[in-house]
């Protein structure tokens, strides 16, 4: 690790993170709000003969919904609103790390300096998990501070709460070592950020197919977003497996990046 | 003070391949590697400024790389301040100062934002900045500027700020006075000078001849990834063909003839009172022969980096 890289990193960062995070906990606090104020009224009206099919379809994929407090935490969670705000600055920020430092020039003048490559990677994959963590915690601060304003956090708990960011944080951390493994392997962004938004962008296709088909259902074992299920966890029944599926996804990543990194010849720029 | 007694640099058959050119996989000769640096055995010691020469493309910043470890030698050895490149690491870095060619930049940052970033990953202080920062003419007000707004000039004078602001053991520079205008070079050329006088060292690659003749104290030229000529700057000039012209009062034609038969003396043309040849080597003996010749004029066209680089170079590639 290096402190001088990192808080670097942190100044480079810190406006969009500020801007996303933002946005993550104003999209949590809207959903309870709109829970607490339609919630009833809009699973009454869904529940007629007409929009049941469409209903039970929607409760299967990742529970997320309007009608219920932990629908409404799970929704905030897996609605590709929020998904999309954490991948822009975890994935977007991972993928562009290294390679858009190589395709600028600016990395041979970093580790001109007394710094390892391997501290390099260490810092910026700190300062990715970190990156997940804050994303995640905005989401879910957004929707414990609606629900309790609101008066709807009735059912929740603390720890299954903080089980669901631990998760989402696994989730995205290993989404996040893809992406920097990624980086460390090429000279130019685009193949760094193809691969990152192709395994983010498929996986997350795979998933919803998977959920929404069930003779696309076997596509969801090779999706990371099938280890980050909130309802289950808010149900109380939290799988330790998916922390550990997702645990050895980012394992691999760091193995491969820790392994190709510091051999791989970085040529003068084309 | 050391000087001229302690290897900073030295390569044992430092080479360098690369793969094929991508898409030329089964075309037939397409599979050969580059040859990027080929057999490189040259030393560089402590206190010199020691010129890189070659055209772009001849291989001068690849070597530059293996010595910062960026790249990794296909054969060969490289040490640099005693330690085998290919296993050190920060450490060794932490005493070297490197300015690449064309040199990119965080354009977000101003100029000593820069400076202060890239200075704190060393753990001696920037001592150097303040003096580097006047000596090339940087205001208070150009380092409070965003670098996004620098000219070609401004970013290649904090490019060199950066490398020597920690008053590095050993400075890397590849093609420095690229964007300076004359000024700043001359300012630049007295900076080097100094970096010599504190028994510093300095790695200089350039395809600008008339500066590494004008700062080097020795020069290596590589060619295609070889190297063709290691040699002490001023014994090459020494060496090199210099242009004579001579005007007498009348013919004197045992005089043409005594010039024409002197050792180094080629090209000898004679027209009347006026007499031209190329002369290689010492001008001592053509001075002899001159003194008490019925001279009008003389004029010996000092011999050239240039000279000795273009020749090297029309040479068959090795």
């Amino acid at each position: 690790m290096s402190g001088v890289l990192f808080r670097r990193t942190w100044a480079a960062q810190r406006i969009r993170l500020l801007v996303v995070v933002a946005g993550l906990a104003a999209w949590g606090f809207l959903l309870p709000v709109v829970y607490a104020t339609f919630g009833k009224e809009m699973e009454a009206l869904i529940q007629n003969a007409a929009f049941a099919n469409i209903l039970d379809i929607f409760s299967r994929f990742s529970g997320g919904d309007v009608f219920s407090i932990r629908g409404t935490v799970a929704l905030g969670l897996v609605h590709p609103i929020a998904l999309a705000l954490v991948a822009i600055q975890v994935v977007g920020f991972a993928a562009a790390a290294v390679a858009g430092e190589r395709q600028r020039g600016t990395l041979e003048v970093l580790l001109a300096r007394p710094l390892e490559r391997r501290a390099l990677y260490a810092t910026l994959l700190a300062a990715t998990l970190l990156f997940a963590a804050l994303t995640e915690a905005a989401v879910l601060g957004g929707i414990v501070a609606g629900a309790l304003l609101f008066g709807v956090a009735g059912d929740l708990r603390a720890t299954d709460i903080a089980l669901c960011w631990l998760n989402a944080v696994a989730l995205f951390g290993a989404l996040g070592a893809i992406s920097l493994a990624a980086s460390v392997s090429f000279d130019q962004l685009g193949p760094a950020m193809g691969i990152a938004l192709g395994v983010t962008i498929v996986g997350y296709a795979a998933e919803f197919l998977g959920t929404l088909w069930p003779t696309a259902a076997w596509l969801r074992v090779a999706s990371p977003f099938r280890y980050f299920q909130p309802t289950r966890i808010l149900a109380g029944t939290f799988e330790p497996r998916d922390l550990l599926v997702l645990g050895a996804v980012f394992v691999a990543a760091v193995a491969w990046a820790a392994w190709i990194f510091p051999r791989r010849d970085l040529a003068a720029p084309s | 003070m050391y000087r001229f007694s302690v290897d900073v640099i030295t390569t044992e058959g430092l080479t360098k391949h690369y793969g094929p050119p991508r898409g030329s996989r089964g075309r037939s000769g397409g599979d050969a590697p580059i040859r990027a640096l080929d057999d490189l055995t040259l030393s560089v010691q402590a206190g010199e400024i020691f010129g890189f020469l070659g055209p772009n493309g001849a291989g001068k910043s690849t070597a530059i790389r293996l010595f910062l470890g960026f790249i990794h030698p296909t054969a060969g050895r490289a040490h640099v301040l005693g330690h085998d490149v290919s296993r050190a690491g920060a450490a060794l870095r932490g005493r070297i100062g490197y300015l690449p060619g064309g040199i990119a930049l965080y354009d977000s940052l101003t100029g000593t934002q820069l400076l202060d970033y890239l200075g704190a990953f060393y753990p001696s202080p920037p001592v150097l900045r303040a003096g580097l920062v006047e000596r090339l003419d940087l205001s208070a007000r150009d380092l409070g500027r965003p670098i996004r707004d620098y000219s070609r000039g401004m970013r290649q004078k904090i490019g060199i700020v950066q490398a020597l602001q920690h008053d590095p053991e050993l400075a890397i520079l590849d093609e420095p006075s690229e964007g300076l205008d004359p000024l700043m070079q001359r300012a630049f050329y007295a900076i080097l000078d100094e970096r010599r006088a504190a028994g510093r060292t300095v790695f200089f690659s350039s395809h600008v001849l008339s500066e590494v003749e004008r700062v080097c104290d020795r020069v290596a030229i590589i060619r295609a990834g070889r190297l063709v000529a290691l040699e002490n700057v001023v014994e090459l000039l020494a060496r090199r063909r210099r242009h004579v012209e001579a005007r007498l009062d009348g013919p004197v034609p045992a005089l043409a003839a005594a010039l024409a038969a002197l050792p180094g003396v080629s090209a000898f043309e004679a027209r009347g009172d006026r007499l031209a040849f190329g002369l290689d080597g010492d001008v001592a003996p053509l001075l002899r022969l001159l003194q008490g010749a019925p001279l009008a004029d003389l004029t010996i066209e000092p011999a050239r980096l240039e000279d000795a680089f273009m020749e090297l170079y029309d040479e068959p590639a090795p």
